[in-house]
């Protein structure tokens, strides 16, 4: 599904963040991808869905078999790759529903399936709401807007949930979350695994992981993957801490 | 001050004008009239009022009266009949067009004609309207106007009425290197109120040049919307002179779409006390367009209220404008006022100018004015489309929110903010995407 090969990237100011990752996750798998602050995991994220203002210097990244990042970051996502934001962005004056509708109609077209009416796409919301405990009021407001940080994540999931994407990858989903709403937001994700379907999850905290429980972890330091394996890393980590991968906290 | 030579044709046909009969008062106030537009010549960039205004395409060629109404149907209206109830009066090349207006049965106390057979029959009402005010100052347009207007509208209210159904204006330009000169009155009398919409398209280069006085009694309330979607190769100069008595309420919506040049003035004047005003607008601009608002309040009375919000878009080469004067006289005590321009740039050779102006001579008043000027959020952009959203979608959907926003200062009327929405949601659907 993903293959990233020596990937490098630096941001606007010049300085070199990933600095030769290598990754590769098959279709069914979740992975964890977990590290200290600064150890490159949101650069990553950014890089994988075509965020602007990172450059690719190296490396290659394989999504299907052809190359990710010729393509444009709105081409990405109807192919089938779906960005979590850390920080989902609020805008004023686009209904949630209408933007949920133009996107997963996009989606759909590219998949050569119809545009879903306002009948279908609305039964298809209210099943998908349920599961993240999302009250259908909040999808009258504009984006996000007036959201609290658990029903900006909550929201992210469900989007995933309606897009279905092939490729899934969570920026910090975790963060900021209470346990009821981290274990509301790891019902979603579970939901979602399927045998078709991949999902990296980047995360610096393990507690997720005892709720999602990933095939593989993997720890970013320094710009690259300096360790793998299996989901008993992350709970070894846990016990250590990042110190071993050059993070004082 | 312009060389008499270049305004010379229309000196010309208003001596050359048909002879309808007319009252002899507004016979002299045309010969004043067309005296004050000679020595007044076109303004120039070298007036404040002008200073951004490119005016070439109006000095670039004669725009004769129209002399009769072109041809139109029902067809031709379609796109820009307002949605709700209404009392409609339709204007082609500046006359009456009776076929096409439907103005229904008006309730008791409402007068609702064209401007020539209000003259013709109830002279009375107009008078006091077409006051010396119009060759004062330096009003080019205005006089020019008052010389040379043919028809209009006029729409009164006695005291205490309150229209249920909105009264729907809708102008036509149809006859390329023509002028539209329309004539508008809109009269409320104390403790009436009203919905007007106005609506200005066409088809080809032709020139509107409309002029509104509007009058809104003690205690009344109008709303007053624009949509302005002349034709790509018109122009528009718009002007209204609003007077507010005592407590009256005044709202203004500008939704500007069209023209090659396109200008719409506002002039309000708080003559009462505890009266209000809302002015907003959102002016949408691509291709080589040209689009200014130009708003002057006159705080002449204490206790009154002023909201300003214009928004306005800009893309390609087009050229957007600003300038917005709010004056406090000093026996204005107590007058609350705020005004605020933001801006899109959505193309490098796109230009936005934007001139707040508060003149303040009275003591203790809250006055405050802001302007921004930028570029689509990017991180809301890429939002969008990492959800899919092809990128002209995510584009026009925030150029709609950023337009939505400021018609959501139409407050109780969903009909109304639906009706701008369809046209900004036209206007963006018409471009190229970008």
């Amino acid at each position: 599904m993903l293959e990233i090969k020596n990937l490098h990237a630096r941001i606007s100011d010049g300085r070199e963040i990933l600095k030769g990752v290598d990754l590769a996750v098959k279709a069914g798998e979740v992975h964890a991808i977990m590290g200290p602050n600064g150890s490159g995991k949101s650069t990553l994220a950014g890089v994988l869905s075509g965020k602007p203002g990172y450059e690719v210097t190296a490396g290659q990244v394989l999504y299907q078999g052809s190359d990710l990042l010729a393509i444009a970051a709105d081409e990405r996502a109807r192919e089938g790759v779906f960005l979590a934001f850390q920080y989902p962005v609020e805008i004023p004056g686009v209904n949630n529903m209408y933007f949920l509708r133009a996107a997963l109609n996009a989606v759909r077209k590219q998949r050569g399936e119809s545009a879903m009416d306002a009948g279908q796409f609305l039964k298809a919301v209210r099943a998908k709401l349920k599961l993240l405990e999302i009250g259908e009021d909040l999808l009258q407001r504009g984006v996000n807007v007036g959201f609290s940080g658990g029903e900006k994540k909550r929201n992210e999931i469900f989007q995933m949930a309606m897009l279905e994407p092939k490729l899934a990858i969570l920026d910090e989903t975790d963060s900021g979350l209470d346990i009821d709403a981290l274990q509301t937001v790891a019902r979603g994700i579970n939901a979602l695994r399927g045998p078709e379907r991949a999902i990296v999850m980047i995360t610096h905290y393990q507690r997720l992981l005892n709720h999602v429980v990933p095939d593989r972890v993997h720890v970013l330091s320094g710009g690259k993957i300096a360790k793998s394996g299996g989901k008993e890393l992350a709970l070894e980590l846990e016990q250590t801490g990042y110190g071993a991968y050059g993070d004082a906290a | 001050m312009s060389a008499p030579a270049e305004i010379q044709p229309y000196v010309e046909a208003f001596k050359a004008r048909p002879t309808a009969p007319e009252p002899t008062w507004l016979t002299h106030r045309r010969e004043g009239a067309i005296r004050r537009f000679s020595e007044l010549g076109w303004p120039t960039r070298k007036q404040e009022a002008w200073r951004f205004t490119d005016l070439r395409p109006l000095q670039r060629a004669v725009f004769p009266p129209a002399g009769s109404a072109g041809r139109a149907t029902d067809a031709d209206i379609a796109a820009w009949r307002y949605s709700g109830a209404a009392h409609r009066i339709v204007l082609v090349d500046g006359a009456f067009a009776p076929e096409l207006s439907t103005i229904g049965d008006l309730p008791k106390g409402v007068w609702l004609a064209s401007t020539a057979h209000t003259l013709r029959d109830r002279a009375d009402l107009v008078e006091p309207a077409l006051r010396e005010i119009d060759v004062l100052g330096a009003q080019p347009f205005v006089a020019l106007n008052a010389a040379l207007f043919a028809d209009g509208f006029v729409l009164a209210l006695e005291p205490g009425v309150a229209l249920d159904r909105a009264i729907e204006i809708i102008h036509l330009g149809r006859t390329a290197g023509r002028s539209s000169q329309l004539r508008n009155l809109v009269l409320l009398g104390p403790k009436s109120r009203a919905t007007l919409i106005e609506t200005y398209a066409g088809e080809g280069a032709y020139w509107t040049n409309a002029v509104g006085v509007v009058g809104v009694g003690a205690g009344a309330a109008l709303r007053h919307i624009k949509l302005q979607d002349e034709s790509a190769a018109a122009i528009h100069l718009g002007h209204n002179r609003i007077e507010l008595g005592r407590d009256a309420r005044y709202e203004s919506f500008t939704l500007s779409l069209g023209g090659r040049l396109a200008r719409t003035d506002i002039h309000l004047k708080f003559d009462g006390e505890g009266a209000a005003c809302g002015l907003f607008g959102a002016t949408l601009l691509r291709g080589e367009q040209e689009g200014t608002i130009a708003t002057v309040v006159d705080h002449a009375a204490p206790h009154c209220v002023t909201r300003e919000y214009f928004k306005s878009v800009a893309d390609d080469r087009a050229h957007g404008v600003f300038l917005g004067t709010i004056a406090v006289r000093p026996q204005a005590q107590k007058t609350d006022a705020n005004q605020l321009s933001k801006n899109l740039l959505l193309s490098r050779r796109a230009a936005i100018d934007t001139k707040p102006e508060l003149e303040i001579l009275a003591d203790d008043v809250k006055c405050s004015h802001g302007a921004t000027v930028g570029d689509l959020d990017e991180a809301a952009l890429f939002y969008l489309e990492s959800r899919g959203i092809p990128v002209a979608d995510a584009r026009r959907m925030l150029i709609e929110a950023f337009a939505a926003e400021v018609i959501e200062r139409i407050e109780d009327d969903a009909e109304m903010r639906a009706h701008l929405g369809r046209h900004v949601a036209r206007w963006l659907a018409a471009g190229n995407g970008r």
